[in-house]
């Protein structure tokens, strides 16, 4: 009872245990805070390197009036277009069009072309990679 | 001296705090480094490998063939008789063979009749475009060409009707080839996948005829496009695709094959139909190259 008494009345040990505590709660968010961005720098930096994309086929469809790109996912992380440009202008594309690893499929380009056009082609990524090249219209 | 350290470093907690701040920023600058630098490691590599990718598509066939049947029992024949070697020494061309002669009689012609099964499970019927029938052989009689015929079942007699060539091989005293096709109407010459096949001369003269057969072969022309790879690199190369592009349309087609380094190899697919007119292949690797040829 008499100890009880004495802790109640000491005022002079609770500001070392919380200065302790708020210490330690500073330095633990500190250090998640750290972690967190090594992981999303480390991640984000990862991913760019890993992306790679291939055209297979470009096909100048007369039937759909539309340029048809066949692209390949050859990378290790999916793959999101973010735009497509047909000779420096950017183009109307069917979106959203994202590529999961080895994925492959149409990317159909709303684009006008007459026969023996040469088109310069670039897929771009949401991460900032570009595919593509020179193509004849037949 | 360790214990006036000792003694700092128990005074100086600012010290302390400073090193595990520093330490733990080390840390997680290596662990930023070696991720990136590791992984940059890794796609380098699968770079270099691409890089370092030769394949190249040299031809596309429209048709392929089987293996070549044999017969699998001793010939029989008319007009004549055997003077050396079996029926087994006309199953490859290996300098082995098997003589005929012709009988004394001077009417007589010799016919050397076989029956060569052909294994339709391993090479569906409905693919088989035409038969192609194959003898190795010499004779010492100029004078008398040599024919096939094979056994029409519908007909019931031999005839040479659905040949592409009727004209017959003038045989020479070194070994030499003699083929045709039996193309449209094939179907008649096979009954429960055996096709019987004659080969004879022409007609009997004075002198007695006799012939030398190394090699004599029945085999399936099929309508099965055949792709030819060769594989410069120093790897494996995966083809997962395969497109057939013309003027009108641009077809693929999945594809999962193999090509050694340094290795020949021949791709036959019965899903692939080519175009009558001129085309472009192409050939995808896992890796992301492509090797294309063209037909025109």
């Amino acid at each position: 009872m008499r100890l009880l008494k004495r802790w109640v009345r000491n005022k002079r040990g609770i500001t070392p245990v919380l200065s302790s505590l708020l210490l330690t709660v500073i330095a633990v968010a500190a250090m998640a805070l750290a972690t967190t961005a090594t992981y999303v720098i480390t991640t984000n930096l990862r991913e760019t390197m890993s992306e790679r994309l291939i055209i297979e086929d470009v096909w100048f469809n007369n039937s759909t009036g539309m340029i048809q790109v066949y692209m390949r996912n050859t990378g290790k992380v999916a793959i999101h277009v973010s735009g497509v440009y047909v000779n420096h202008t950017e183009s109307y594309f069917s979106r959203p069009f994202n590529l999961e690893v080895y994925q492959h499929q149409w990317l159909n380009i709303s684009r006008s072309w007459s026969a023996g056009d040469v088109c310069s082609i670039d897929v771009v990524t949401t991460r900032g990679t570009h595919v593509g090249g020179y193509y004849k219209a037949p | 001296m360790l214990a006036v350290t000792t003694k700092h470093l128990r005074t100086n907690k600012r010290g302390i705090s400073n090193v595990i701040v520093v330490m733990l920023s080390l840390v997680l600058v290596v662990i930023i480094v070696s991720n990136v630098v590791l992984w940059s490691y890794q796609m380098n590599e699968i770079d270099w490998e691409r890089m370092q990718e030769k394949l190249s598509l040299v031809d596309v066939e429209r048709t392929s063939n089987s293996r070549w049947f044999t017969n699998q029992r001793e010939y029989v024949l008319s007009g004549g008789s055997q003077l050396l070697g079996t029926y087994n020494d006309t199953q490859a061309i290996d300098g082995a063979y098997e003589s005929f002669v012709e009988g004394s009689n001077d009417s007589q012609q010799l016919n050397i009749n076989g029956d060569f099964a052909l294994d339709f499970a391993s090479y569906p019927i409905e693919l088989v475009r035409s038969i192609e029938i194959q003898a190795y052989y010499r004779a010492n009689d100029s004078l008398e060409n040599w024919f096939m015929k094979a056994y029409n079942w519908t007909n019931g007699e031999y005839d040479n009707a659905c040949f592409n060539s009727t004209v017959g091989d003038t045989p020479t005293p070194k070994f030499g080839y003699y083929g045709v096709n039996a193309i449209n109407g094939w179907q008649s010459y096979v009954q429960n996948g055996t096709i019987r096949v004659m080969l004879y001369n022409e007609r009997a003269d004075v002198n007695q005829t006799s012939a030398d057969i190394d090699f004599f072969g029945v085999r399936l022309v099929l309508n099965k496009p055949r792709f030819s790879f060769t594989n410069e690199g120093s790897m494996v190369s995966h083809v997962v695709s395969i497109w057939i592009t013309n003027a009108t349309s641009h077809t693929r087609y999945d594809a999962d094959f193999f090509v050694d380094s340094g290795a020949n190899s021949v791709y036959m697919e019965l899903a692939i139909d080519l175009p009558v007119d001129s085309f472009t292949v192409r050939a995808v690797t896992e890796r992301g190259n492509i090797a294309v040829f063209n037909k025109n």
